[in-house]
């Protein structure tokens, strides 16, 4: 177990900076997900982490110790990979016990290693096969496996359930953060998918081009983005985003909605975030009231998902849990309340500075 | 899905298929007949008499035995060094960085284009200067040098393909660029090392040159076959006998290996293909 500091990393390949001055603490026995778009640097840092790429500037340490030019084993890592990295002319049971060989350890205690990591992953049975012979899942356990036996210090995952399809993604994604909890070493998961993300990890990073956008539990990043970024990339469906105009004290949306707000030094332009879940059908309760042509209907058996648009063109996504009925084409009145809505200067940032009110009465 | 292919294409083929094998009778039938039957030539079997008179001559009167010895041995060698350097090399090419890395390569590569017979007065003179003619290192360290350009390029565009994954998994489990070699690429290398060790095989075998030249005694079956023609006497029969006994080695060589020598064999790290 050791906790993992990451201070001013830069990474470049020739003259492209791809990591710049990132600085991250990883907490000793948390569960770190590493989330972003594709090439936003995610992996080449988990890399760098396990020590197959060569950090370019800073420092990291792993359990108080300056790392960067320690082999991948003097630093205490196991990772897990995409392609699971299975050595195909082994064994199950060789593969696992390959690390334990190369560092030494004697017959008898390999055996024992072997058989309590397989115990743990349920995989005894397969010992003796080569991994040609195994399914998806089957593999990405042995490859858990042979990170697990290490008893290493930092578990290194590099999306490692991408290859899986979907149902068996949803259970191994369940059983590494059961293993998580009971193993408790620190563990580092990349993936692009946020779903992933939100469900296993206690502390999110969310990176874009090579930079942190937001660090925080899934709870923070969903309920209080830093911005626009954050609060697009977390969250399935999509938040949606809402041209407005600020003028004075209200705020002019779409379709002639119109909002009070207050706040100091506002853009004139700004965007209003709305999380699918947030709004309701109809035209009970409060706060924005909004109207919106249905496009498509998806039926997800508990939920529907409503794509349509408003009357300006812009796209809108609402969950209705409760709107049987609706069809492509119907114009749906639906409303949000005001403190789920998130306010996005036109560069992205949050305005925490702007209060919304509720519309004033059209007196004028 | 097989298919069935006209029937006029069997014909053709196997039209084609005979016309090759036409000399090979010949020679077979050549070693069987007396010199006089072979001047009327070896298809007029009307009154040909059949004798195994020249199997016998050529192996008394010649050392083939000797010579059999001395072919399995140099190819043997040969084919076991490349074997072992190459993919080495390959690796080493592939994986590592080392200062001057391509520009090695590119020479390594580059002796594709230099043909033996340029490279052959250079070398004799330098192995006479080092008192190394009629050794068989004089024969040897040219034909794995030699190899080295198609038997490296081979390997090496197999590595192309070679999944990194397996060598960065080697070097998180604490495995050396050496041991990466030895425990984790050597073992998958096994179809692209065949097809080397097949190549080399034949080459080093029916090479002439190049033990003619640097070779005394202890010469390899090509050479003796050489010998063989006398200076006033073809003796066409005994040479077809020692033609057969030299073919007949990489002949088996090939059939055995032939799998391993089409094979695409295809390395996985277990993910999804």
């Amino acid at each position: 177990m050791a906790r993992v500091t990451l201070r001013n990393i830069s990474k470049s390949y020739g003259q492209l900076e791809v990591i710049r001055d990132l600085s991250l603490d990883i907490e000793d026995g948390s569960f770190t997900v590493f989330v972003g778009p594709s090439g936003c640097g995610k992996s080449t840092l988990l890399r760098m982490i396990a020590g197959l790429e060569p950090i370019t500037g800073g420092d990291l340490m792993i359990g108080g110790t300056r790392a960067n030019d320690l082999d991948p084993v003097a630093r205490g890592i196991a990772m897990v990979f995409q392609n699971y990295a299975l050595y195909p002319h082994m064994t199950v049971e060789k593969n696992i016990a390959f690390s334990l060989k190369m560092a030494g350890y004697g017959r008898a205690e390999i055996a024992r290693r072997v058989a309590e990591a397989a115990e743990v992953l349920q995989i005894g049975h397969l010992l003796g096969r080569r991994p040609a012979n195994l399914s998806g899942g089957q593999r990405q356990r042995v490859a858990i496996g042979r990170a697990i036996v290490r008893d290493p210090a930092v578990f290194l995952f590099d999306e490692p359930l991408s290859n899986l399809d979907a149902e068996l993604r949803v259970s191994m994604r369940s059983e590494i953060a059961q293993l998580h909890q009971r193993l408790t070493n620190t563990m580092i998961y990349v993936t692009h998918d946020q779903t992933e993300a939100m469900t296993m990890a206690d502390r999110i990073v969310v990176l874009r081009e090579g930079r942190i956008e937001q660090t925080g539990t899934p709870q923070e990043l969903y309920e209080d983005p830093a911005n626009a970024f954050v609060a697009g990339f977390i969250g399935s469906p999509r938040m949606n985003f809402l041209p407005a105009r600020a003028s004075g004290s209200a705020l002019e949306l779409p379709g002639g909605a119109r909002l009070g707000c207050a706040g100091d030094g506002l853009p004139r332009e700004l965007s209003l975030g709305i999380r699918p879940e947030a709004a309701r059908p109809g035209r009970e309760g409060g706060g924005l009231r909004l109207e919106m042509e249905v496009a498509l209907v998806e039926y997800l058996g508990g939920t529907r998902y409503l794509h349509g648009h408003l009357a300006d063109g812009t796209a809108m996504l609402i969950e209705a849990r409760s709107a049987a009925g609706i069809r492509p084409g119907d114009r749906l009145p639906f409303t949000c309340p005001l403190e789920a809505l998130r306010a996005f200067a036109p560069d992205g940032a949050r305005l925490r500075s702007l209060s919304l009110l509720p519309a004033e009465p059209e007196t004028a | 899905m097989p298919v069935t292919p006209p029937k006029w294409i069997i014909a053709l083929v196997g039209a084609i298929g005979l016309l090759w094998i036409v000399p090979l009778i010949g020679v077979a039938l050549t070693s069987l007949q007396t010199p006089e039957a072979i001047a009327r030539g070896w298809w007029n079997l009307g009154n040909a008499d059949f004798t195994l008179d020249a199997w016998t001559r050529v192996w008394t009167e010649y050392p083939i035995a000797a010579s059999l010895w001395s072919s399995v041995k140099l190819t043997a060698i040969a084919t076991v060094l490349t074997m072992l350097t190459a993919p080495a090399a390959a690796y080493a090419f592939h994986y590592l960085r080392f200062p001057l890395r391509r520009g090695t390569l590119i020479l390594v590569i580059n002796a594709f284009v230099l043909p033996q017979q340029v490279v052959i007065i250079p070398l004799f003179q330098l192995w006479r200067d080092m008192g190394l003619i009629g050794n068989v290192a004089a024969v040897i360290v040219p034909y794995v040098g030699l190899s080295y350009a198609w038997a490296v390029f081979l390997v090496k565009s197999f590595l192309e393909d070679f999944p990194k994954e397996l060598i960065e998994a080697a070097r998180i489990d604490g495995c050396g660029p050496v041991g990466t070699f030895f425990r984790i690429v050597l073992p998958n290398l096994v179809s692209p090392i065949s097809a080397c060790a097949i190549l080399q095989f034949l080459w080093c075998w029916n090479s002439l040159l190049l033990p003619m030249l640097f070779l005394r005694e202890d010469v390899p079956l090509t050479v003796m076959l050489a010998r063989i023609a006398g200076q006033y006497d073809p003796n066409v029969n005994m040479q077809s006998a020692a033609a057969i006994v030299t073919a007949f080695v990489p002949l088996c060589v090939f059939i055995l290996f032939q799998k391993q020598f089409a094979a695409g064999n295809q390395v996985s790290g277990g993910g999804k293909e």
